[in-house]
C-alpha cells in the first residue's frame, strides 16, 4: 500500500527518501500587509491637509471712485469680542442705534445673520469691526459664518472709537 | 478498470506577483510623500467649513502668527530664500558666512529680529531653536522686519501667494498688523489656512 503519511514516522519498508520542502510561501498574509499600509498612509497623508479660506482685501492704492455706496439700512456691524459677538445697525454715535449681544453659537450670530439676510435680501453687507480683545478664531469664525449663510457681502474694518464707545456705553 | 478522475484544479494563486505590486505602491507612496515642514512654533489653526486646499503650484509664503503672537515667515522655494538672506543681510550689515547660509537654508522657518541675525544664524536651526532665539519677526511700526522680508521675496517670485497661519488663540491685533503690512505693498488677496470643519446643516 502506497499511503503518503506527511506527519512522518511511518517508515516501514519501501526506499527511504529524504523529505522534499516545498519552495512555495503563501504571500497571502504579506499581500493582506502591504495593502493595509497603503491604504493607511493614503488616508492619514490626505487627512493632515489643511484647507484654506481666502480673503480679499481692499486695495488701498486705488482710488475708490469704482465702488458702489451701501445704505446703512442695509448694513449691519458686527464686532466679534472674546466670547461674544455685538452687532448694531446705523451709526455708532447716534444715541438711538442699539446695541444687541448675541454668541458664536449655531443659534446665536448665525440666526441674526440669516434673519437679516431674509429681511433685507440681497444688498445685505456685513461690516465686521474686531474690537480689541478679539482673537484671531472671533474674526475666522465670523468669516466662515458668512460663508455658512451664503454671504458675500462682507468687510473687515478697523474698530473706530466711536464703535468702542458704543460698546462702552451700553455696558454689556 | 481505471476510474475516471476529475482534474482537480488548484485554489491556491501565487501571490508573488500582487505582493511585488503592493509593496511596490508602498515604497512609491512612502518616497513621494512630503515631511509635514519643521515649524518653529506650533499653531493650531482654527476650523472652517472651506474645502479648498491650499494651492502650492507657485509657492507659497506661509506667515504664521503663534499664540503669543509672534510672527514667523516660511517657504520651501530655496532661491527666493537665499535672495532674501543676502538681502537682508546687506541692509543690516551682517557679513554672512558660508556656515550661516547653510544655516539658514536647512530650516525653513525665518523667525528673528534682524538685530539677532548673526546670533541665530551661528547655531544650527534645531539649537537655535531650543535655546529660545526664535523670538518671531518684528513688526510694530517704528521696526516693521516683516515687511523687508516679504518685500524682497515677492522680488525674488512674484508669483508668491501669501498664505496666513494664525493661532486660533492669538490676537487679532497681531493679524490686522500683518494685513496692514502687507497692504502697505500692494499686496491684497490672502489665504487664510484653517483646519476643515463639517458644514453645519
Amino acid at each position: 500500500m502506497a499511503e503518503i503519511d506527511s506527519s512522518g514516522g511511518g517508515k516501514k519498508g519501501g526506499k527511504k527518501r529524504s523529505k522534499k520542502m516545498s519552495t512555495k510561501i503563501d504571500m497571502t498574509p504579506m499581500v493582506d500587509l502591504g495593502f493595509l499600509l497603503i491604504t493607511f498612509f493614503m488616508l492619514t497623508t490626505t487627512l493632515a491637509k489643511p484647507v484654506t479660506m481666502q480673503l480679499n482685501m481692499p486695495d488701498k492704492t486705488e482710488d475708490n471712485t469704482q465702488t458702489s455706496p451701501v445704505k446703512m439700512s442695509e448694513t449691519v456691524t458686527i464686532c466679534p469680542d472674546e466670547n461674544k459677538v455685538y452687532y448694531y445697525q446705523g451709526i455708532p454715535s447716534e444715541s438711538a442705534t442699539v446695541l444687541n449681544v448675541t454668541d458664536y453659537s449655531d443659534t446665536g450670530i448665525r440666526k441674526v445673520i440669516a434673519d437679516m439676510k431674509a429681511r433685507i435680501g440681497n444688498n445685505f453687507t456685513i461690516v465686521m469691526k474686531p474690537t480689541k480683545k478679539s482673537k484671531y478664531r472671533n474674526v475666522v469664525d465670523l468669516i466662515d459664518e458668512c460663508a455658512i449663510t451664503n454671504n458675500k457681502r462682507y468687510a473687515l474694518l478697523e474698530i473706530d472709537p466711536d464703535t468702542e464707545a458704543l460698546i462702552k456705553r451700553s455696558g454689556k | 478498470m481505471p476510474k475516471v478522475k476529475a482534474k482537480r484544479t488548484s485554489v491556491s494563486l501565487d501571490m508573488t506577483a500582487m505582493c511585488d505590486v503592493a509593496f511596490l505602491l508602498l515604497t512609491f507612496f512612502m518616497l513621494t510623500a512630503k515631511f509635514r515642514p519643521e515649524e518653529a512654533v506650533t499653531v493650531v489653526p482654527p476650523s472652517s467649513i472651506s474645502e479648498k486646499p491650499l494651492n502650492t503650484k507657485d509657492g507659497v509664503l506661509t506667515i504664521s502668527v503663534s499664540k503669543e503672537g509672534g510672527v514667523y515667515l516660511a517657504t520651501d522655494d530655496m532661491m527666493a530664500r537665499e535672495f532674501m538672506l543676502e538681502r537682508m543681510a546687506n541692509k543690516y550689515g551682517v557679513a554672512l558666512t558660508e556656515e550661516m547660509k547653510s544655516n539658514f537654508l536647512s530650516s525653513e522657518v525665518v523667525g528673528f529680529p534682524a538685530g539677532a541675525m548673526r546670533q541665530v544664524l551661528n547655531e544650527k536651526p534645531s539649537e537655535a531653536k531650543s535655546k529660545g532665539f526664535l523670538k518671531g519677526i518684528p513688526i510694530d511700526s517704528a521696526n516693521n522686519e516683516l515687511s523687508y522680508w516679504v518685500g524682497y521675496a515677492k522680488l525674488s517670485n512674484p508669483a508668491f501667494k501669501i498664505a496666513i497661519k494664525g493661532d486660533q488663540n492669538s490676537d487679532y491685533k497681531v493679524f490686522s498688523d500683518i494685513i496692514g503690512t502687507l497692504q502697505a505693498q500692494n499686496i491684497n488677496i490672502f489665504q487664510l489656512v484653517t483646519s476643515p470643519e463639517k458644514r453645519p446643516q
